[in-house]
């Protein structure tokens, strides 16, 4: 069943139709809560409280999709958090066990160690954007959406998307170009692409 | 002599990044796979991005520390108001959601189209006199699961049939798959409509009173069929009066067309603390 069914549900008071929505985007969201504000219980609550807004406000969703408002729901949450005035919290080394994809998992305890220390970096490199342009790559390069979407959930025009995450792209490099080892073999990588 | 081919202007930071992504349009992802092509320094940049950006990509996706859920009470539209305004006169006016069962003909044995298809619709009204009223629909209060087969197979074990003095074929059966529940308990409940003339639209409302209290049960999406609806309804996630064990009825009210008046089945319920 397709989003657009599941929130027609929802819009009816269907608790169940907006549960699977939640399964569908509590990885994703709370991961872009994560990586906004640092900290796990933080980024959770921030999830939390954007699934309770949604369930309260669903039958105000008409014919938007249902991803780009709930991530506009906790992006605006993300931005009330350092209002509130928190500070990004450093989030402790990623426990393997709760890792669900996209890293690369190794049992040399070497590797590991070093993937680990990559990590934390670039976390370190997020960390030191402005929210809108962390936002952004966020939305871009962890939670993977496309330019379009990003300009609805920021309500921002397409070309304004295209420079944050360009800019943000460009300093996160100048951050980890800091460290020589980071981009060791760049040319061999981008040949073996 | 030969002129040299020329290298189309070098892109932007933004057009280098929106390239990374195809987030260009043709003209332009080929006016910057041209450059590229023959300049080094913009192709050490575009690798520069692109390493940033998988460097990034390679952060884990993590998995939430707990459990999220939504609160079983936040939606407004469920609440205890007094029963008085859904029955009777004054009920006809109210603001509800009608289940609608429009009869198609039958196919027949292995037929693959049921006997009914579905709709709803929304029929507005006043607002009761006393209270607001909970829209049936529109409530979060509770859950339900449609299983339209079961819908129309026999009632339940607790049952209550009332019939139309005018018109006796025309039935209505309110039935549950028990008679007491405890507080965490789902209450199944099973509606069959009988003796409808055909392309007969049933409007139905459940309720489940208390001392002259009630609360609508929602209806959902879910489907019915000709004979039938059943939904499953937590008895937690249904905004009942304090305490909530105690002695319920379960009212199931079919709306008569034209101004017909209601047909009203009662079931008693216990919920135990």
């Amino acid at each position: 069943m397709d989003d657009r069914d599941l929130v027609g549900r929802a819009r009816r008071g269907d608790p169940e139709a907006f549960t699977q929505l939640m399964m569908q985007y509590q990885v994703p969201l709370y991961n872009m809560a994560l990586r906004m504000v640092g900290r796990p219980d933080d980024a959770a609550d921030i999830a939390q409280e954007a699934f309770t807004r949604a369930w309260v406000k669903i039958r105000t969703l008409r014919d938007a999709p249902f991803k780009s408002w709930i991530f506009q729901i906790a992006a605006n949450l993300c931005y009330d958090h350092f209002r509130r005035g928190r500070r990004y919290g450093e989030m402790p080394d990623e426990d393997t066990n709760k890792v669900v994809g996209l890293g690369i998992l190794t049992p040399d305890p070497q590797e590991r160690a070093e993937a680990s220390e990559r990590n934390r970096l670039v976390r370190e490199s997020i960390e030191a954007l402005d929210h809108d342009m962390r936002l952004a790559i966020i939305l871009r390069d962890v939670n993977g959406m496309a330019y379009d979407e990003i300009a609805v959930v920021l309500h921002v025009p397409l070309g304004t998307v295209k420079s944050r995450i360009a800019r943000a792209r460009a300093q996160v490099q100048e951050h980890l170009q800091q460290y020589p080892d980071f981009f060791p073999s760049t040319r061999e990588d981008a040949n073996a692409e | 002599m030969p002129s040299e081919p020329r290298i189309p202007t070098e892109p932007t930071l933004d057009e280098l990044s929106a390239y990374l992504d195809h987030e260009l349009d043709d003209d332009a992802r080929t006016r910057v796979a041209d450059h590229v092509a023959g300049c080094a320094d913009c192709q050490a940049r575009l690798d520069g991005l692109r390493q940033t950006a998988y460097a990034i990509r390679a952060l884990p996706m993590e998995t939430p520390p707990r459990t999220f859920t939504i609160p079983a009470k936040t939606r407004e539209s469920s609440s205890w108001v007094p029963v008085a305004g859904w029955i009777g006169g004054v009920a006809a006016a109210m603001l509800i959601i009608v289940v609608g069962v429009t009869h198609l003909p039958f196919q027949g044995p292995g037929g693959a189209a049921s006997t009914g298809t579905i709709s709803r619709s929304l029929a507005q009204g006043g607002a009761p006199a006393a209270g607001r009223a909970a829209p049936l629909g529109q409530s979060g209060a509770g859950t339900q699961m449609y299983d339209s087969q079961a819908a129309s197979k026999a009632v339940l074990s607790n049952a209550a049939t009332v019939s139309d003095p005018r018109s006796p074929s025309r039935m209505l059966t309110v039935s549950t798959d028990a008679a007491s529940y405890s507080s965490t308990a789902t209450m199944t409940v099973q509606l069959r409509l009988s003796g409808l003339p055909p392309s007969q639209t049933a409007l139905v409302s459940l309720l489940l009173e208390r001392n002259g209290f009630a609360v609508l049960l929602p209806a959902g999406s879910g489907p019915l069929d000709a004979s039938g609806y059943r939904g499953n309804y937590p008895l937690a996630n249904l905004a009942l009066p304090n305490p909530v064990a105690g002695s319920y009825t379960l009212i199931a009210i079919e709306w008569l067309p034209d101004g017909n008046g209601e047909l009203i089945a009662r079931l008693p319920i216990t919920i135990q603390g």
